[in-house]
């Protein structure tokens, strides 16, 4: 499978998804004119991703200090994809990193937590920025 | 002689304490401009950072609010997709607490249900807004809206009061809608 690398832009988080390494990143700020044609292609890799994944754990790091609603809705989307291959045996390890004294992305972090019964959802904050 | 109009003008916008504010046709462009000359001037006067964020979700929301749904909108191909969509954004200072305004035209026919909606939104607590946002995040995307409702609850559930809203007739045809948030 391919991987994904994408810079950060001003308004796009810096994104690397590794297949070979299991792993996935999304760093920076989310609110992209068009969410479906930014999220779309990442959205798809992972689908094919999962559905080909064995045994060996998969780690999501997530470090957004802001996303808007149509983004939040890509990453939800993301979400139920990946809570549904923990559910069917897939060992999926998402981190929610913030800083400390970010009360929206720690909100964001514990709301999205509620949703996850397989996969392991880790609030991190962390102060190194 | 037309210097004492514009001062007028902008004096009488300062006096309502506005940080800014932007009124013609707004595109992604000019959302991301204003955007971060307001995060700039919050940063500069040293506003509590977790505030300046609700401010500019709130902003983001709104403008993207006028792009995507104002009645007033023209859009074509000019070598890209261009897309503009008229109206007024302002964002101002009352006291201790930041405002962003919205205003653009709809169609009568939009208006009720979107003043159905808002209602509900304004009397709902933040727990509530909380389980309807989770609820619209989980949907499937709706056919013609491209996720406004979630739009408004976000800038519901970042507003520190009830959010505001108003609209008045313009003609058989259009309405002009206003939304208010104070964070």
């Amino acid at each position: 499978m391919e991987k994904i690398l994408r810079k950060a832009t001003e308004r796009t988080p810096y994104t690397a998804f590794d297949p070979d390494a299991h792993r996935l990143v999304l760093q920076g700020e989310s609110y992209p004119e068009d969410a479906a044609a930014f999220f779309g292609p990442l959205q798809q890799a992972l689908r094919d991703y999962v559905a080909g994944l064995g045994d060996a754990p998969f780690v999501v790091d997530l470090e957004l200090n802001y996303f808007n609603s149509s983004s939040a809705k890509a990453l939800m989307n993301m979400f139920m994809l990946l809570e549904q291959a923990a559910a069917a045996g897939r060992d999926i390890r998402i981190n929610w990193r913030y800083h400390p004294d970010d009360d929206t992305m720690e909100e964001f972090g514990q709301d999205f937590a509620e949703d996850f019964h397989h996969a392991t959802f880790t609030l991190c904050p962390s102060l190194d920025d | 002689m037309f210097a004492q109009d514009y001062y007028d003008f902008h004096q009488g916008l300062a006096k309502q304490g506005i940080i800014l504010s932007f009124t013609g046709y707004v595109s992604e462009g000019i959302l991301f401009a204003l955007g971060d000359a307001l995060r700039q001037k919050m940063a500069l006067d040293e506003a509590d950072a977790n505030v300046t964020k609700r401010v500019f979700s709130v902003f983001v929301e709104q403008v993207q609010n006028i792009i995507r749904y104002s009645a007033e909108r023209v859009e074509g191909n000019l070598g890209k997709r261009v897309e503009l969509s008229s109206g007024t954004i302002t964002v101002g200072r009352e006291g201790e607490r930041f405002f962003v305004v919205c205003g653009n035209v709809v169609r009568q026919e939009d208006a009720l249900a979107m003043r159905e909606r808002l209602s509900a939104l304004a009397a709902m607590s933040r727990e509530e807004l909380k389980l309807h946002y989770k609820e619209k995040l989980k949907e499937p995307p709706e056919g013609r809206s491209r996720g406004a409702s979630l739009g408004l609850i976000e800038i519901a559930r970042r507003a520190s009061s009830p959010i505001q809203f108003d609209f008045i007739d313009i003609d058989d045809a259009a309405a002009f809608f206003c939304l208010k948030a104070y964070i």
